[in-house]
């Protein structure tokens, strides 16, 4: 295991380093397309270089209980959805770490990236040629062992049948579905250090990822901090300008509070509203005043679907949580080990592959 | 206005003029409303045609007490669900304009005094039920005294159809669909012909949801009709009229009610026929709460004012990662 996460820690390494030409061109593609803005490119990778390196992907080795290799003849099928630069980056690596054959159906929204690093594993002989592609046809007969992917419960099914259908997976093949799309934030003061983090935890990649914070518990109201947060998140949209953008049903929900009469600020890409509603849409933040009891008691009555709950200190609120809390610094900057729906994709990999 | 009971179904004033005056006395008598309509910069004197007026989001039940005036409830209908958030309440100020509104619609669809069959929970149970108030007022109207609710847990009985047959009537077999569907497996039976199967609710049985042509062919087979005698009726506890569709699951609403589909991501604009939206809903009959509803279900119209409701808008789809969108 040891010689090949450190093959694997090199090209990553060599994947990152200046020279590498395909990166900067797919880098460029992307933001040429318009499928995400450079900051927000930037930001994935810089986020990736500090966490991940040989150290701490044998820490995660180790962590998952994966012992040995699993054979090559494994086939991993993984549907790569999301709303990020490097969306499947992670799922992608686990694959590769766990030694079985990683094929990945790329997300039309993030083509470019992730294959150039796909190319340097190739190139060492740890993937097979054909490996990704952006269209799922390209996979029919595969007849993957597994298959890892993030969709709504509702959609499981027919991605399901339609993988059965075309003979993607196995009959019966274990199925890794991750189905949570937001995340909790919780503070206890206004420092401009919390601030700013809760300002990259909520608005980086244009809070659409499942890792976004949607929610923020704050022991006041909205209204009273209303004006120094949003100078915090102009401040941000300064550097990080907010590249995707909200529907006009955006507005239109801003007009349902008026007449409802919750307190909320408008920030014309954004909404900030005081409401007791489960996150569904995009671009809203949900602010409630209150502390860990009543953020404990949301969990518990909102936690499905829920990613990540995040606080300055997390070790100060583990006891009172229904759910494990992470560094609010690190939520648009998880460790190479983080378990997307608390899953830990290498343990699921080696337990699934009955290992 | 003093008498909006004759005013709202006096067939001799045009839907606009009628809608126009429901909305100048919600603009200024209901606070929510008029909050929320102002958002858009309009107001009073800028009126927007009828199918381009901000409907409001039909979860203000849920969230809030959305009347028009001050005024006690005479009736209070809630939806199903389970927590306080989960339920929408409508508070009734006039119950004779929701009388009014049931029989007129249902005589419109059914001019010729069918006897209601009603294989749905009693009153007594569901004291806000709008369905079950419904189902309870077409069966007071009926003066063969036939019209009833049955006995859930029993098989149909055919001598109640002769029954109704000996005096030269049709039945209507009124049901919610996954109950109709329970029927169906549990106890099928050749009923009269000329009987009419009315179902209603949503096409999530206990089981599964199923497409509504599905659920036709299956109450038509069970039930010895033919599937064009399968109807549907489309309500709830939020609006006081109701939509039907007597064949093909396509609705029409009566004339003191519009419906129009409203692009999700921009619900201003009207969808062009044939594209699905969220169903839009002015219903003049909700003079006393709030006329202009825009509601979570997902629907299509044709060329012809016809719509069909697909199921629930989906929300869990809108954030986060899923694969099927990609």
């Amino acid at each position: 295991m040891e010689k090949r996460v450190k093959l694997i820690a090199s090209v990553f390494e060599k994947w990152l380093q200046p020279e590498n030409a395909e990166l900067k061109a797919a880098i460029e593609q992307t933001v040429v397309e318009g499928l995400f803005s450079f900051e927000d490119i930037k930001h994935a990778i810089l986020a990736l270089k500090e966490t991940v390196n040989e150290t701490t992907l044998l820490n995660w080795v180790n962590q998952s209980g994966l012992k040995k290799e699993l054979p090559s003849q494994n086939r991993i099928l993984c549907l790569h959805a999301g709303n990020i630069p490097l969306v499947g980056f992670q799922d992608a690596l686990s694959v590769v770490i766990s030694g079985a054959t990683y094929h990945g159906k790329l997300s039309k929204k993030a083509p470019y990236i992730l294959p150039t690093f796909l190319r340097l594993l190739q190139e060492e002989g740890l993937l097979p040629n054909g490996n990704s592609s952006t269209d799922l046809k390209d996979f029919n007969d595969l007849q993957a062992d597994a298959v890892l992917f993030a969709g709504s419960e509702n959609s499981a099914e027919e991605v399901g049948a339609v993988l059965k259908e075309n003979h993607c997976v196995k009959a019966g093949a274990p199925q890794l579905i991750r189905t949570a799309h937001y995340s909790i934030a919780i503070i206890n003061d206004n420092k401009p250090a919390t601030f700013r983090q809760l300002t990259e935890a909520v608005f980086r990649y244009g809070g659409q990822g499942c890792r976004s914070a949607a929610v923020v518990f704050a022991p006041f109201s909205l209204n009273s901090e209303k004006c120094t947060f949003t100078d915090y998140v102009e401040s941000f949209w300064l550097t990080n300008p907010q590249h995707s953008k909200p529907q006009p049903s955006l507005y239109y929900r801003f007009a349902y509070n008026k007449g409802a009469g919750y307190e909320q600020s408008w920030l014309d890409d954004f909404l900030i509203e005081e409401s007791p509603l489960k996150p569904s849409d995009k671009f809203v933040l949900h602010w409630i005043e209150g502390d860990v009891n009543v953020a404990a008691d949301y969990i518990r009555k909102h936690g499905h679907g829920l990613q990540s709950v995040y606080a300055v200190n997390p070790e100060k609120y583990q006891k009172d949580m229904p759910h494990s809390v992470e560094p609010l610094s690190t939520a648009q900057k998880p460790p190479v080990n983080w378990k997307p729906d608390g899953m830990d994709t290498l343990s699921w990999l080696s337990e699934s592959l009955g290992l | 206005m003093n008498n909006w009971n004759d005013y709202l179904f006096d067939e001799s004033i045009s839907f606009e003029d009628k809608a126009v005056e429901v909305f100048r006395h919600q603009f200024i008598n209901n606070t929510i409303y008029n909050r929320f309509f102002s958002a858009f910069g309009l107001n009073e004197s800028i009126v927007p045609d009828a199918d381009q007026v901000p409907l409001l989001p039909i979860r203000a039940f849920k969230e809030l007490s959305v009347k028009t005036g001050e005024f006690t409830p005479e009736r209070i209908f809630k939806s199903s669900g389970t927590g306080d958030m989960d339920q929408s309440v409508h508070y009734i100020a006039e119950e004779a304009i929701y009388k009014c509104s049931v029989l007129k619609g249902f005589e419109r669809v059914y001019p010729d005094n069918p006897v209601i069959l009603a294989h749905l929970p009693g009153y007594l149970d569901n004291p806000h039920s709008s369905l079950i108030r419904m189902v309870q007022i077409l069966i007071e109207n009926d003066t063969t005294g036939l019209s009833r609710f049955l006995p859930l847990k029993e098989p149909l009985d055919l001598s109640d159809f002769e029954q109704v047959k000996s005096k030269n009537r049709r039945v209507i077999l009124f049901g919610a669909a996954f109950g109709l569907m329970d029927l169906a497996e549990k106890s099928p039976v050749a009923l009269p012909a000329d009987t009419i199967i009315l179902e209603t609710g949503g096409m999530k049985t206990h089981r599964r949801e199923i497409p509504k042509k599905e659920l036709y062919t299956i109450l038509a087979d069970s039930f010895s009709v033919p599937v064009k005698n399968i109807h549907s009726e489309y309500g709830m506890a939020e609006m006081l009229s109701q939509a039907y569709s007597t064949g093909n699951a396509r609705f029409k609403a009566p004339p003191w009610m519009q419906i129009t589909i409203r692009e999700a991501g921009h619900p201003l604009r009207i969808c062009e026929p044939g594209t699905d939206g969220k169903i839009g809903i002015i219903d003049l009959a909700n003079v006393h709460s709030c006329a202009f509803i825009l509601t979570d279900d997902r629907g299509v119209m044709d060329e012809y004012g016809y719509f069909e409701v697909l199921g629930r808008w989906n929300t869990n789809d809108l954030r986060g990662c899923n694969f099927l969108m990609d």
